[in-house]
């Protein structure tokens, strides 16, 4: 148990900068995502921590331990990569043990079997130990795998795209079951992601890594609802948030945005931060995103609504996305599964203005949004909570 | 453009009959199908299932053990893969690496002997549908994934066949290549009107492009309909659990009988759903059964709700959508909601399960128990 911290840390290979001046700062018992496409630098935070690779600058503290020149065996952390690597040989019991029948940590017997009851009553295996992996689901070689790094109490539990290998089926039950599991733990756990929902499902916390930089340190909700620029905001959410161009009107009382491709004004309500926000924003050139839920549309014609035509619809499981092309854009919105819709015929949308974001034309950077109090609030209480 | 019947197709391996633990050892069972002219059909199943096996049947890659495969009304058995006019895109493009796009793409008719003013129309006419147009004089190896893929799919129809089959084209490509690349193919397909073949493992590449979908698990098909019809009317557990993300909710029930009226109860829950009219006749007490019921079917009731309490297990923010689980025995009961409130562990709630859109399967053979 402890908490972790990465101050200034700089890693290279060779002429390559894989972390940039990277710091961070993981709460103790914290559940912490890092969270980005691949080639990010995910994984090197992950082994910089673990200490199977050194930065070339900064430090790297375990507890309130600098940790730069200790060797990874001595930092006490456990790690749990994308396959489980359970010895296929030895019963769930045995692999349990192994780590605590290890030279390094080797414990009695009666330590044993006291400390792998313990864990595995925690994971909801105590009833599978004579069982060999064969004999096990996905799910329960994964419980054995996470069980087997909790026994000897690491410092740190460090979990790398653990559910990467499998299906999105599969998957999705893995998560939720891991889940269900995490409020059990209570060790600080680092946990390397490019998956969106699982970020979001399991993450207290959630950095968002691209190009060996931390883009945002947040909650889910924090990422989601107030993301840092437009590159976040469209890794948060399937299907992807639409952002399109825009021209802002302040020359009277109340504000208006011109949605480019769709030749359209809309009036903005009257909300205090929005407005000062937009007034601080210099040229009228802006970027409007719309989560694809705050688009309606309408296969008959309504007045107001822009024309477009249909150019995808497609099932997503328990719902479907309908993509309709106005001028150069393509607009996700969300559909009910089952409709009969033909590909280039006309359709009419709407936008639910007071869910918009605005970001920054030239750097994409985040603005603001309606209700920004409501989601800070929110926010703040779940700070309080942690 | 053909309409392509399969009839009572059978394929066994010879020596793997030991190994292989498929229904009678055969790796494709008695399998029928009709791809109407100009339809997308899906091949869906897990891996294993005998799909690819079905495909390369088809092409000609692969003997036929049993049965008869007809295109465009012609039997084409025995015909050599070259003449059954079928174009083929796999999952690893097998690009020429020495050569352009704009020759690989030629590569077939130039084989053929097609004349070189032919060639070259044919080649201009498909490159903007497949939007290869700017990479024609590009090599293979400056591609994307993605890319790739649409020069591997160009090539297959450039010669006009009359059956586009297609296995896995999509898994080598990331999450939102994938997307886009799925979204290609349906318009593309839309306006060549090429019947094909599609398979895939992943459901929703089924839902989202084919006309109708054929499931098969152990070479055997299981169930062939549209997609709607697949979700909403599975034939059996296998295919209901495979058809939909977050996948159906499938949990063993007694009936229970109060004044006439059927009632689902669970073992270690005190959930009681009550079971629609429609099941009066197949239904009576103390009888077992698998009840399935779509995560978006179970609700979340209001202040005033009749429906059970229930304990919060597990509770995932989603950001679009929350999805909650709450503990039925061993299992866990999924629901999605887009409602705002962040419960937690241990939060109580009441759930109210539309009782009529459960589907019921048989405890043992676990098909589809039907309403009288």
């Amino acid at each position: 148990m402890a908490k972790i911290e990465l101050i200034n840390v700089t890693k290279r290979f060779g002429k390559v900068t894989a972390l940039d001046n990277v710091s961070l700062h993981i709460n103790d018992k914290e559940f912490f995502v890092l969270f980005g496409p691949a080639g990010a630098g995910k994984t090197t935070i992950l082994n910089n921590i673990a200490g199977i690779q050194i930065p070339e600058e900064g430090i790297v503290k375990i507890g309130d331990k600098v940790v730069n020149q200790i060797d990874p065996a001595n930092r006490n952390i456990a790690m749990v990569f994308e396959n489980y690597a359970l010895y296929p040989h030895l019963s769930v019991y045995d692999n349990m043990a192994s780590p605590l029948r290890s030279p390094k940590f080797k414990r009695d017997e009666g330590y044993i079997k006291e400390k792998v009851n313990e864990v595995a009553k925690m994971m909801s295996i105590d009833h599978l130990m004579d069982r060999l992996p064969s004999q096990l689901s996905n799910g329960q070689r994964q419980r054995v795998a996470l069980g087997r790094a909790l026994v000897r109490t690491p410092n740190v539990f460090l979990m790398d795209e653990p559910l990467a290998h499998l299906d999105a089926k599969l998957r999705n039950q893995m998560r939720t079951e891991l889940k269900a599991m995490q409020a059990e733990f209570e060790t600080t756990s680092i946990y390397v992601t490019h998956d969106f929902m699982e970020a979001m499902s399991l993450g207290d916390r959630i950095a968002i890594i691209d190009n060996g930089e931390i883009i945002q340190v947040g909650t889910g909700d924090e990422i989601y609802y107030m993301p840092f620029n437009e590159f976040v905001a469209q890794l948060m959410g399937e299907p992807e948030i639409n952002i399109i161009d825009g021209e802002l009107h302040r020359d009277e009382e109340i504000f208006s945005v011109t949605l480019t491709q769709c030749n359209k004004t809309y009036e903005l309500p009257k909300e205090d931060n929005v407005y000062e926000k937009l007034a601080a924003v210099s040229g009228d050139k802006i970027h409007v995103a719309f989560r694809p839920k705050d688009i309606i549309y309408s296969f008959e014609p309504v007045e107001n609504y822009v024309e477009g035509t249909v150019f995808s619809y497609e099932s997503i499981g328990n719902k479907a996305v309908l993509i309709v092309k106005v001028s150069d854009a393509l607009l996700r919105m969300i559909a009910p599964n089952g409709l009969v819709v033909k590909l280039d015929s006309k359709v009419y949308i709407d936008f639910h203005i007071s869910h918009i974001m605005f970001f920054k034309a030239d750097t994409t950077e985040y603005i603001c949004r309606y209700d920004e109090a409501s989601i800070l609030a929110l926010i703040e209480e779940q700070a309080k909570e942690a | 453009m053909a309409e392509l019947v399969i009839k009572n197709l059978f394929k066994r391996y010879e020596n793997s009959g030991k190994k292989k633990k498929t229904v009678n050892d055969f790796a494709v069972n008695d399998l029928s199908l009709d791809c109407k002219s100009g339809e997308f059909i899906a091949l869906l199943g897990p891996s294993g299932c005998g799909k690819t096996t079905t495909l390369r049947m088809i092409a000609g890659l692969e003997d036929i053990t049993g049965g008869d495969i007809h295109l465009g009304g012609r039997r084409v058995n025995d015909l050599h893969p070259k003449d059954r006019h079928i174009g083929l895109a796999f999952e690893d493009y097998a690009l020429y690496p020495p050569l352009t796009v704009y020759d690989n793409i030629a590569f077939n008719l130039k084989a053929k002997g097609v004349e070189k003013g032919e060639i070259d129309k044919r080649v201009r006419e498909i490159a903007p549908l497949m939007k290869v147009s700017e990479l024609l004089s590009q090599m293979p190896v400056k591609l994307s994934g993605g890319q790739k893929q649409r020069v591997n799919i160009a090539r297959a129809i450039i010669r006009r066949p009359d059956l586009l089959l297609m296995d896995e084209p999509l898994s080598h490509l990331d999450g939102k290549m994938r997307q886009a690349m799925r979204m290609e193919i349906k318009r593309l397909i839309n306006d060549i009107k090429c019947t094909s073949v599609y398979v895939t493992h992943d459901q929703l590449e089924a839902m989202s492009l084919a006309d109708r979908i054929a499931i098969m698990n152990f070479g055997v098909l299981q169930q062939f309909g549209t997609p709607m019809e697949v979700y909403d009317n599975p034939v059996n557990e296998f295919v209901a659990s495979f058809i939909g993300e977050p996948p159906m909710n499938i949990l063993e029930t007694t009936i229970d009988e109060e004044d006439g009226e059927y009632f689902f109860t669970f073992a270690d829950s005190n959930l009681r759903i009550h079971a629609p009219a429609r099941y009066q006749n197949v239904l009576s007490k103390g009888f077992k059964v698998k009840m399935g019921v779509r995560p978006m079917d179970v609700l979340i009731g209001g202040i005033d709700s009749k429906g059970t309490p229930a304990t919060v297990a597990t509770f995932e923010n989603l950001g679009d959508e929350r999805r909650i689980g709450i503990r039925i025995g061993e299992n866990l009961l999924m629901l999605i909601t887009d409602d705002e409130i962040r419960y937690r562990m241990g939060d109580s709630l009441k759930l109210e399960v539309r009782g009529e859109k459960t589907h019921l399967f048989d405890i043992d053979t676990g098909n589809r128990i039907r309403e009288k």
